[in-house]
C-alpha cells in the first residue's frame, strides 16, 4: 500500500502552482463553474486555454500523435486537482472537446475526423470548442428517449428536432450530438447515432436559458432542416448508444480530483475565515459548533480524495471504472451540498450577497457554490441515476425502475 | 383544542391567495427583484385598501383590530406567493413595536399613516457581523443636552432605500456596561447624515447598508424608554420571528405543491417520476417537515396571543423553518431536474430567498442556543 504520488507528479504540481501564481494575477473563481456565461470571463478562459495548450497540459492525457503528452493517469489526476485548486479557467474549453470528444474520436472516429478535429481541440483555440447535445425536453435521465430525427438524403443527413440544456452551445464551434436515425426500432437504445454538427450550419437556432442565479450556462437548441454531411457520422449508424456509453465513461473519471481541488481550497478559506473572524469577542474558530461542522467537511474531503485516488489507480491498472465513477459523482454532489451549506452558515448573512456587490465574503466563492451545486448535481446524471448504477452494477441488486 | 382556521381567517386566506395570484405573478416577482425600488407602489396601495397594512392595528388608527394569528395567516399566503415589498419590514418589524411601545402621539402619528399605505418603515438593527444579539450593537446615540446624536453603520436593513422612517436600535449605555443600554429611535430616512446604499443580494430584496453620521433626533423620538431598548428588541425578535416563520412556512408549502405536481406529470422511463419510490419518499419527507413547521408556527403564534412566554417555541419554529425551507428548495430543484435550475421556473424565486430567510432574525445556531438555554441547559 502506498498513497503518495511520484516525483514527476509533485514537480508537475509545483509547476502548476507557479503558473497559476503568474497567470491568474489574483483572479478567484471556482474552476469550470460558469466561465462561459459572460464575454469577459470567456475571453480570459480562452486565453488560458491557449497557454495551457502551449504548456502541453490542456490535452496531456492524449497520445503524443494527437497533440498530447501521453501523461499517466497519475499526472492527469494531479493536474485536475491542482488546476482546480487554483481555479484556472479554460482547462475544459466548454467541457466536451477535452472531456470526451477527442478521446471518443480516437476510439471510433474516422481518420478524416481525427485529422480535422483533434488538433483543433489540442490547440486551445476557439475553433476547438465543442458542446454536447444529448438531452431533449422528454429525454433527460431517460436519454435513450431522444426524438431529434436525422434522415439520410444523398450524402447528407437532414436533422429536425429540439435539444435542450446544451451547455456552452453559445460558445461552441462544433456540437457532439446524439440523434435518432431509426425510429422503427422496438428498443429505444437502438436507432441512435452520433454526429458532428457544425454550429454555423443554417437551421440551427440557439436560445439562452439563464439559470436561477442569472448565469448563462445552458441553451435551448432548435434544428430546422439542418444539413449534416454523412461523413460527420461518428462510428456506426444506429450504434450511437454504445459509442455514447463509452464516451460517458471518459466524462466521469476526472470529476473527483477536480472537485476535490476546488473543495480543498474552499475548505482552507473557511478555516482561515473562522480563525480571523471574531464574533462576540471570540473567534469563530473557538466556537465548538463551527469547529465540528468544519471537521465534518474535512472527513468528507478526505473520503473524496481517496475515492479519486482509487479510480486513478484502477485506471492505471487498465480497469474501466463503472460503479466507481457513479459513486464519485454522487459523493461529489453530496459533499458539494454540505460544503456550500456549511460555508453559508459560517459567513452568515453575507451569503446572500452577490459577488458583484461591495461586500462579498471569501470572494463570493461560497455563494457561487451554493447557487450552483443543485445544477451541478443534476448535470451529467442526477444522484438518483448514479445510485441506480451503483445498486445495479456493484451491489447486484435488481433494477428498481 | 382546535386546529381549524376561523371563518374570518379562511376568508382572509382565500382573498389573499386570489389577490396575490392576480397582482403578483412570478414574472412580476422577477421584475421587482431587478428593479430599483424592489416594490410596486400600486400594489402597496391596494394592500392598504384591502386593510392588510393595518390588519392588526386598533380601529382608531385605521386598523381592523385583528390578532396575530390572522396576520400569521396573511403572512403565510404572502410567503406562499412570494410578495416582494416592504410589508414585513413595515408591519412586522416596525408597526408592531410602535403598537406595543409607542406613546399615544407616536401611535396616532405613525400607525394611521402606515395603515393608509402612506409610509414605509424599516428596522435598522444588524451591523457588520450580521447578528441579532444585543451585544452586537455598537451604533451609538449620545445625548448632547438637546438631541441624541446617532453614529454608526447598519447592515441588511430591508427596503431602506424606499423607507420613510427607520427604527434604529442604538447603544446608549456604553457607560452602564454590559448590554443593558439599548434604545430604539424613530429616525426619518431623509434626516441629515443618513446615507443609504443598496446591497445586491440574490433575492433582489432591497436590503441596504445604512450609515448614520451625527444624525440628530429629539428625545420625543425615542420608542419606549431610554435604555429600555432590550425589551423592544426582545419583542421584535418574538413577533417578527413568528411572522417570518409564517412567511417561510407558506413558501415551503408552495415548493412542495409545485414539486409534487411535477412529480405526477413528468414522465421518464415511461412512467411518472412520482411513481419511483425514491422520489415518493423524498416528497413524503418534505411533506412531513412542512406540516410540522406549519403547526409549530401556529403554536408559537397562539402562545403569543395568550400572553404566555413563548421564547423557546418561537426559536423552535425558526430553527425548524431554516432547515425545512432549505431542504425543501434543494430537494425541490433536484426532483425537477434541470428545469428547476432555471430563471424562468418559479422554484428559483424560492431558492434565491433561502439565505435571506435563514439569516433574518437569527440563524439556526442562535435559535438552537436559545432553545437549549430555555431547557435549562
Ligand atoms: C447545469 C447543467 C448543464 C447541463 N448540460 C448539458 C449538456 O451540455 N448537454 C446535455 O445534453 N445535457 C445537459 N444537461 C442536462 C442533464 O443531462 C439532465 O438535466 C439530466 O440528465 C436530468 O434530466 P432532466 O433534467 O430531464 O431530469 P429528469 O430526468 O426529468 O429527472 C427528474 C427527477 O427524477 C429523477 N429520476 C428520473 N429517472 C429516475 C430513475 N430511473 N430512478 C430514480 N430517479 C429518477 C431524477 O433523479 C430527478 O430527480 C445539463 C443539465 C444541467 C443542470
Amino acid at each position: 500500500m502506498d498513497f503518495k504520488f511520484g516525483e514527476k507528479e509533485e514537480r508537475l504540481r509545483e509547476e502548476i502552482r507557479q503558473f497559476a501564481g503568474v497567470e491568474l494575477a489574483g483572479r478567484n473563481t471556482i474552476a469550470g463553474m460558469e466561465e462561459e456565461s459572460n464575454d469577459e470571463d470567456w475571453e480570459f478562459a480562452m486565453s488560458m486555454s491557449r497557454k495551457l495548450a502551449r504548456k502541453g497540459w490542456l490535452t496531456m492525457a492524449w497520445p503524443k500523435e494527437y497533440g498530447g503528452q501521453g501523461a499517466s493517469y497519475f499526472e492527469q489526476h494531479v493536474y485536475a486537482d491542482e488546476a482546480s485548486y487554483w481555479g484556472i479557467p479554460g482547462t475544459s474549453m466548454g467541457v466536451s472537446g477535452i472531456g470526451w470528444v477527442g478521446l471518443s474520436l480516437m476510439l471510433f472516429g474516422s481518420d478524416e475526423q481525427k485529422k480535422k478535429y483533434i488538433p483543433l481541440i489540442a490547440s486551445g483555440d476557439p475553433d476547438g470548442v465543442w458542446c454536447t447535445a444529448y438531452s431533449e425536453p422528454n429525454a433527460g435521465s431517460d436519454f435513450a428517449n431522444i426524438q431529434t430525427r436525422a434522415v439520410k438524403s444523398g450524402d447528407e443527413y437532414i436533422l429536425n428536432g429540439q435539444k435542450i440544456w446544451t451547455s456552452c452551445a453559445h460558445r461552441a464551434r462544433w456540437c457532439w450530438m446524439a440523434v435518432r436515425t431509426d425510429a422503427s426500432v422496438k428498443k429505444k437504445q437502438h436507432g441512435i447515432s452520433l454526429m458532428i454538427v457544425d454550429m454555423k450550419s443554417p437551421g440551427i437556432i440557439i436560445k439562452p436559458i439563464l439559470n436561477y442565479a442569472g448565469v448563462h450556462i445552458f441553451n435551448e437548441f432548435f434544428l430546422d432542416n439542418v444539413r449534416v454531411p454523412v461523413t460527420n457520422l461518428v462510428g456506426t449508424e444506429n450504434r450511437g448508444w454504445y459509442h455514447l456509453m463509452q464516451s460517458l465513461a471518459f466524462e466521469r473519471h476526472s470529476m473527483a480530483p477536480q472537485f476535490f481541488g476546488s473543495a480543498r481550497r474552499i475548505l482552507e478559506f473557511i478555516v482561515k475565515y473562522a480563525r480571523e473572524t471574531t464574533y462576540n469577542g471570540k473567534t469563530l474558530a473557538s466556537d465548538p459548533i463551527v469547529r465540528n461542522k468544519i471537521a465534518e467537511r474535512a472527513i468528507e474531503l478526505d473520503t473524496l480524495k481517496l475515492f479519486g485516488y482509487e479510480i486513478t489507480w484502477k485506471m492505471s491498472r487498465g480497469v474501466i471504472p463503472v460503479y466507481e465513477a457513479a459513486r464519485n459523482k454522487a459523493y461529489c454532489d453530496f459533499f458539494m451540498q454540505r460544503l456550500a451549506t456549511t460555508g453559508t452558515e459560517i459567513i452568515g448573512a453575507y451569503s446572500q450577497i452577490d459577488r458583484a456587490s461591495r461586500w462579498p465574503r471569501i470572494m463570493g466563492l461560497i455563494t457561487r457554490l451554493y447557487m450552483m451545486f443543485p445544477g451541478l448535481s443534476i448535470a451529467a446524471g442526477t444522484d438518483e441515476i448514479q445510485k441506480n448504477i451503483i445498486g445495479q452494477f456493484k451491489l447486484g441488486l435488481p433494477r428498481a425502475y | 383544542m382546535d386546529f381549524e382556521l376561523s371563518e374570518q381567517q379562511n376568508m382572509l386566506k382565500t382573498m389573499a391567495r386570489d389577490f396575490l395570484s392576480v397582482e403578483c405573478n412570478k414574472v412580476k416577482v422577477r421584475d421587482l427583484e431587478e428593479s430599483d425600488t424592489n416594490y410596486d407602489p400600486k400594489m402597496w396601495s391596494k394592500m392598504a385598501e384591502l386593510g392588510w397594512l393595518g390588519l392588526i392595528f386598533p380601529e382608531q388608527y385605521g386598523g381592523t383590530g385583528a390578532d396575530l394569528l390572522d396576520l400569521v395567516i396573511l403572512m403565510e399566503e404572502m410567503g406562499r406567493n412570494i410578495t416582494p415589498g416592504p410589508f414585513f419590514a413595515t408591519v412586522a418589524l416596525c408597526a408592531i413595536p410602535i403598537m406595543k411601545f409607542g406613546n399615544k402621539r407616536q401611535q396616532a402619528n405613525y400607525l394611521t399613516s402606515i395603515a393608509e399605505g402612506k409610509s414605509i418603515w424599516s428596522l435598522a438593527i444588524e451591523e457588520r457581523h450580521g447578528g441579532y444579539e444585543a451585544s452586537h450593537i455598537n451604533c451609538s446615540a449620545d445625548y448632547d443636552g438637546k438631541h441624541f446624536v446617532i453614529n454608526g453603520e447598519k447592515m441588511f436593513v430591508p427596503y431602506a432605500h424606499i423607507a420613510d422612517y427607520f427604527l434604529v436600535v442604538c447603544n446608549t449605555g456604553k457607560d452602564a456596561g454590559g448590554d443593558g443600554g439599548l434604545t430604539t429611535f424613530i429616525v426619518k430616512a431623509k434626516s441629515r447624515g443618513v446615507k443609504i446604499e443598496k446591497i445586491s443580494t440574490f433575492a433582489g430584496d432591497g436590503q441596504c447598508r445604512v450609515r448614520f453620521r451625527n444624525v440628530k433626533v429629539s428625545r420625543s423620538d425615542v420608542l419606549g424608554r431610554i435604555n429600555s431598548g432590550r425589551k423592544v428588541l426582545d419583542m421584535i425578535m418574538q413577533w417578527g420571528t413568528v411572522l417570518k416563520c409564517a412567511e417561510v412556512s407558506g413558501a415551503c408549502q408552495a415548493v412542495l405543491e409545485m414539486t409534487n405536481n411535477y412529480a405526477k406529470e413528468r414522465i421518464q422511463f415511461d412512467k411518472p417520476i412520482g411513481s419511483l419510490m425514491v422520489i415518493q419518499h423524498q416528497l413524503v419527507d418534505m411533506f412531513t417537515d412542512i406540516e410540522g413547521l406549519q403547526y409549530l408556527v401556529y403554536y408559537a403564534a397562539w402562545l403569543l396571543t395568550q400572553g404566555v412566554k413563548a421564547d423557546v417555541q418561537i426559536s423552535i419554529a425558526k430553527a425548524k423553518a431554516n432547515k425545512v425551507y432549505q431542504r425543501a428548495c434543494i430537494d425541490g430543484v433536484k426532483i425537477h431536474g434541470a428545469i428547476g435550475f432555471t430563471m424562468d421556473h418559479d422554484l428559483g424565486c424560492y431558492f434565491r430567498r433561502i439565505k435571506t430567510a435563514e439569516f433574518m432574525l437569527g440563524d439556526t445556531s442562535l435559535h438552537l442556543e436559545k432553545i437549549a438555554s430555555g431547557l435549562g441547559l
